[in-house]
């Protein structure tokens, strides 16, 4: 669970920054005006300097050097919903990356996952565009690179392997019943760890009622299938908090009682290899010799030959 | 007359022949010495009995009175007969092959493809019904099991856990131990020895049995379920051999039933076919490795061979594993998907980290070397358990008994092992452990012992192969792989039906992968070539490779079961080096209790240094011979005899009054006389029979293969006196040696052309002496050059 964590969040941030930056350069080049939305602005300092400095410059020269004929240019509605499309990437994104670590990104960001795929999906069903290229061909199959396409699909990914699904309620817009009442359960064991957090002997004794709620509510959801990241990441937590800094282990305190059964079952075989070999009989086997050209003839020849 | 005050001093020490006799190569003069002993024979030699089935000391009675000694390896034992490849030639077959159209032989050959189909698909349902079986019962076992644990690890009583453990252990296994040890003992171990044996043309009797099947199949799902060390591998190509048999009869002689159909294959030559089709039927299904089937067949059972049959055997074995897809298919509720490997499925090794390299080759001969000392070191152990085993526990009481302390233990052990294992490992994101145990680990984590012990075999091997670096500490796998080691000697050879190839695999995957941690923490811990999935692979056919020393078709087995072509080179090398290395401590496993069963087992070639020995030598003599037209009481009398069960006769043309032997005119089998005997088929009654249907091959057919006992036929003393004529049924032309062939000679006779008699002849054709299996198995190569075995009543 830790391993699976770890890179969602490595390729989250990873993948974040990435997509931001393209993100920027793509709304650099259709309308320079917009970049000055409150999106970019939002974005950490440090990621767009370096390639907007070099990439831009030369999107600028060759986009006023060269216009296309007009059909093949991007009409207006697309481009605003290209402009859409940029923007709740952008809070998307951004939003992952906040609640990257720990994992709250299912709680936090449906609200932008939802709206993501509504304008992802006007753009691709989208029937209604005037003229006659619709807007689904000349934003995402008039290159080989589709962005768009990429972008989502890899964003898409991320959502699915998180499996904030399950979380939600049916039409993905709230947190789902059984989450929050599993975010109440945890967050009674919390308190409970907070108020003994001095003594972690009292801690075990006095928790373990609220913690063992705890993963019965777990337990009971792993099995109806109704866990995502954010649970799993806190339950995750929490067990690390109760075991490994608490310390609250089972103790090992049966070693004699299993050590004498053991012993007294590889007691067992001996006991009956002796006497097997004490009482039962060995089996003998009867000889019989074989009728040769003359009385064990073979035999004797071969004495003869050694003589 | 040197020679003969020698022979004289040799006899009278003729009493301590109990023990081994060296055989030397003789000087030359050995030769003369033969030829001088040989006169006298044919007058002290009456006609009567020899064909080595059975002999009794009639005239060296005094001499050498019957000897016990203690079972050991250097015997052959009687119970043993051969089966009869060489096809009879006699004038009922020359008219039926007259009689049949050009359109019967295609039609012969339609019915073969559709047996083979029919081996095919039987043998992998067999294997899927004891694949779902052995997963719903050890899913039962275990999770109540785990259940128990779970509880009582919180509030104490885990010795209760234990117990209950090793109760249910012993209950599976005294069922599957009693089913064997009561109802049929030839259904214990893999059966591998046994299939090897009778496609090497040794009748075992009631090995191809429905009823052997019906326990066999019962007997693993019970010793798997039970949780000993075995696998369920092994018995399935016994269970494939079993339905190849019994299809291609057409009946069966355990329900009495007669379907009446596929009459014409009812002969030991045309059933030996489709068993070889059956063990390879059985390989492709447990392995999911169709050529490895072929090839199995190939290299155990091959003395008798052809392409035509090579391409059938490997229907039969495509169609196998197709069915055991099929229907695991539907199981799993994806119906239609074929894809899935064999009851063991190694998974695939197809991701970047398990590629190999130019220097790691050397690696793998060492691993090799190491598997072939390990395998040898458990066929030593094994073979003196099995030793002990014969002389001390053969009442099946105490051989149930001490399958269940077997079971018993290997729970307690398991227990105590993943009690005091401090080897926690985090759950992996998609559960692979089906039964993980937490027992006295952090919440979230699970012991790795337990994932190596409260699991199935097949699983365990699963794991150790592809488990993610880092899921099993040093500690762990040594100790487990020590553990099962003892676990898995100590298993093989009980009376329950299992076999020993997943053990094997589980005990290289061990400690490969151990080899492989090692290697990694040796050498930069950054280095991606130490993936321990790898070299637990190498570490498993190494294992495998010392315990049965198999050599193409494992290799081709291993290489379809794990899905990469790609290691077949690695493999290849690990297992030629296990070979080599552990043949020069034993043998293998498989041949170490063939040898112990003292079956008459001829080997490929005949023992080195033995070019010396003659016929004359090897033969038995004298020889029961018939005349063409002989007198039905003295047929009778000599089937009747209980101290000679032969089974061929030479015919000679007449034998004179002062016992000269006669000319060789044809050999007659008991089971022929013995139809015969039934049918009356006298020559005072041919005027009678014009009026009844001649007799015909198919009358010999039905008999086959359960000819009834000659005291079941009743002659009444009218009929004693009359003649039967026995032209019309011998065969006219027997296979016939001079005396002064040498051993290997006739002994590629033997293994070529799968014969069951060989008669011996003087320069004019008389008959002189017989050689049968048991005359040629008797050679073998010991320590001190050749030895000869002894043959003993078991």
């Amino acid at each position: 669970m830790e391993l699976l964590t770890r890179f969602t969040f490595v390729s989250a941030c990873l993948f974040a920054e990435w997509a931001v930056t393209f993100i920027a350069v793509a709304n650099c080049s259709i309308s320079p005006s917009e970049m000055n939305g409150d999106s970019a602005l939002k974005l950490p300092s440090a990621v767009i300097p370096v390639s907007q400095k070099s990439t831009l410059g030369s999107f600028y020269s060759l986009s006023l050097s060269s216009t296309f004929p007009e059909d093949l240019e991007v009409n207006e509605y697309c481009t605003e919903l290209l402009r859409i499309y940029g923007q709740r990437y952008v809070t998307f994104a951004n939003c992952l990356v906040t609640y990257a670590r720990p994992v709250r990104v299912c709680q936090n960001c449906y609200t932008g996952f939802n709206s993501l795929e509504d304008i992802y999906k006007n753009i691709s069903f989208d029937k209604s565009a005037p003229g006659n290229v619709s807007c689904h061909d000349s934003l995402m199959r008039s290159d080989r690179l589709m962005l768009l396409y990429t972008l989502f699909i890899k964003l898409d990914e991320i959502w699915t392997s998180a499996e904030c699904k399950q979380c939600l309620n049916e039409d993905q817009d709230a947190l789902s019943n059984d989450t929050l009442y599993f975010m109440a359960t945890l967050n009674q064991s919390l308190s409970c760890f907070e108020q003994y957090q001095r003594n972690h002997t009292e801690l075990c004794k006095d928790c373990k009622t609220s913690y063992k709620r705890l993963n019965e509510v777990y337990g009971r959801m792993e099995k109806n299938q109704m866990l995502c990241i954010d649970l799993e990441d806190a339950m995750n937590m929490t067990q690390h908090l109760w075991s490994k800094n608490f310390r609250c282990l089972l103790p090992r305190e049966e070693t004699v009682p299993v050590i004498a059964v053991s012993s007294f079952m590889l007691f067992l075989p001996i006991i009956f290899y002796l006497s097997s070999f004490l009482h039962s009989e060995q089996k003998k086997r009867k000889l019989i010799h074989p009728k040769r050209v003359k009385s064990s003839s073979s035999l004797m020849n071969i004495q003869d030959k050694f003589s | 007359m040197a020679n003969i005050s020698k022979k004289v001093s040799w006899s009278g020490r003729g009493d301590d022949r109990g023990e081994r006799t060296p055989l030397l190569n003789g000087a030359e003069d050995g030769k003369y010495n033969r030829h001088l002993s040989v006169g006298g024979i044919f007058q002290v030699g009456r006609l009567s009995t020899v064909d080595l089935e059975e002999i009794t000391p009639e005239e060296d009675i005094v001499r050498s009175r019957p000897k016990e000694i203690p079972h050991n390896e250097k015997l052959l034992s009687l119970k043993y007969e051969s089966l009869d490849y060489d096809n009879s030639e006699n004038q009922l077959f020359l008219e039926e092959e007259r009689r049949m159209s050009h359109m019967g032989f295609r039609c012969l050959e339609t019915r073969r493809w559709v047996i083979c189909g029919l081996i095919g698909f039987l043998t992998g349902l067999i294997a899927c019904l004891i694949d779902i079986a052995v997963e719903k019962l050890a899913g039962y076992k275990y999770s109540a099991v785990k259940q128990n644990i779970e509880k009582f690890t919180e509030f104490g009583g885990l010795s209760i856990s234990l117990i209950l453990w090793a109760v249910l252990n012993s209950a599976f296994v005294m069922v599957g131990a009693i089913a064997v040890a009561f109802f049929e003992p030839f259904a214990a171990g893999s059966g591998i020895p046994q299939i090897k044996c009778y496609l090497n043309g040794v009748k075992i009797p009631r090995v191809v049995r429905l009823k052997t099947l019906a326990i066999k199949v019962f007997g693993v799902i019970c010793s798997v379920a039970g949780g000993l060390a075995v696998g369920k591998e092994g018995p399935m190509i016994h269970s494939g051999a079993v339905v190849a048999a019994g299809v291609s009869q057409g009946r069966s002689t355990s329900l009495k039933k007669d379907f009446k159909i596929f009459e014409y294959f009812r002969r030991d030559t045309e059933k030996r076919d489709f068993v070889s089709a059956g063990a390879a039927a059985g390989v492709s299904a447990a392995f999911g490795a169709p050529v490895g089937g072929v090839l199995f067949s190939l290299e155990e059972g091959a003395s008798f061979w052809n392409q035509m049959l090579t391409w059938r055997i490997f229907f039969a074995s495509m169609i196998s594993t197709f069915t055991l897809n099929f229907f695991l298919s539907i199981y799993h509720g994806k119906p239609g998907e074929l894809s899935s490997p064999g009851l063991i499925n190694f998974g695939r090794f197809d991701s970047d980290s398990v590629q190999y390299n130019l220097y790691e080759i050397p690696l793998f001969i060492i691993m090799g070397a190491l598997g072939g000392v390990l395998g040898a070191l458990f066929n030593v152990i094994n073979y003196w358990l099995t030793i002990f085993r014969i002389r001390y526990i053969h009442r099946p009481c105490l051989q149930v008994m001490e399958a269940m302390l077997v079971a018993a233990v290997t729970a307690t052990v398991s227990f105590a092992m993943i009690y005091f294992s401090n080897d926690c490992q985090p759950l992996g994101q998609d559960n692979t452990e089906e039964y993980s145990l937490q027992l006295f680990c952090a919440d979230g984590e699970y012991n790795s012992m337990a994932t190596a012990f409260f699991n199935t075999p097949e699983r365990s091997v699963r794991s150790l192969f592809h488990n993610p670096p880092g899921s099993y500490n040093p500690l762990t796998l040594g100790v487990f792989t020590l553990a099962y080691f003892v676990l898995a000697v100590w298993t093989y050879g009980l009376t329950v039906s299992a076999g020993v190839f997943i053990p094997s695999l589980l005990i290289g995957a061990a400690w490969g992968r151990l080899f492989g941690i090692l290697l990694s923490t040796i050498t930069s811990s950054q280095s991606i070539w130490a993936d321990p999935g790898k070299y637990a692979l190498i570490g498993a056919a190494a294992q495998l490779g010392g315990i049965v020393r198999m050599t193409l078709s494992l290799t081709v087995i291993l290489v379809e079961a794990t899905g990469s072509v790609t290691y077949g080179f690695p493999i290849m090398l690990v297992l030629m080096t296990a070979k080599i290395v552990g043949d020069y401590f034993i043998e293998g496993l498989y041949d170490v209790h063939i040898k112990l069963q003292s079956v008459p087992f001829l080997h490929w070639e005949a023992p080195p240094t033995s070019h010396w020995l003659t016929a004359r030598e090897v033969m038995s003599s004298p020889v029961t011979c018939f005349n063409r037209v002989e007198k039905v009481g003295r047929i009778v009398d000599v089937l009747s005899n209980t101290s000679t069960n032969h089974n061929g006769f030479p015919v000679v043309a007449h034998t004179t009054e002062n016992d000269e032997p006669g000319k060789i005119c044809g050999l007659i089998l008991r089971s022929q006389l013995i139809v015969l005997l039934k049918h009356k088929v006298f020559v005072e009654r041919a005027s009678s029979r014009l009026s009844h249907r001649k007799l015909q091959l198919k009358d010999f057919r039905d008999a086959y293969p359960r000819f009834p006992p000659i005291q079941s036929i009743h002659v009444s003393q009218d009929e004693r006196e009359c003649m039967m004529d026995l032209t019309e049924f011998m065969n006219p032309t027997p296979y016939t040696v001079p005396q002064e062939t040498s051993l290997p000679r006739v002994f590629k006779l033997f293994r070529a052309l799968g014969l069951r008699h060989l008669v011996v002849v003087d320069n004019e054709n008389r008959v002189v002496g017989l050689v049968t299996r048991k005359d040629l198995a008797r050679y073998h190569l010991g320590k001190d050059g050749l030895e000869e075995l002894h043959l003993a009543q078991t």
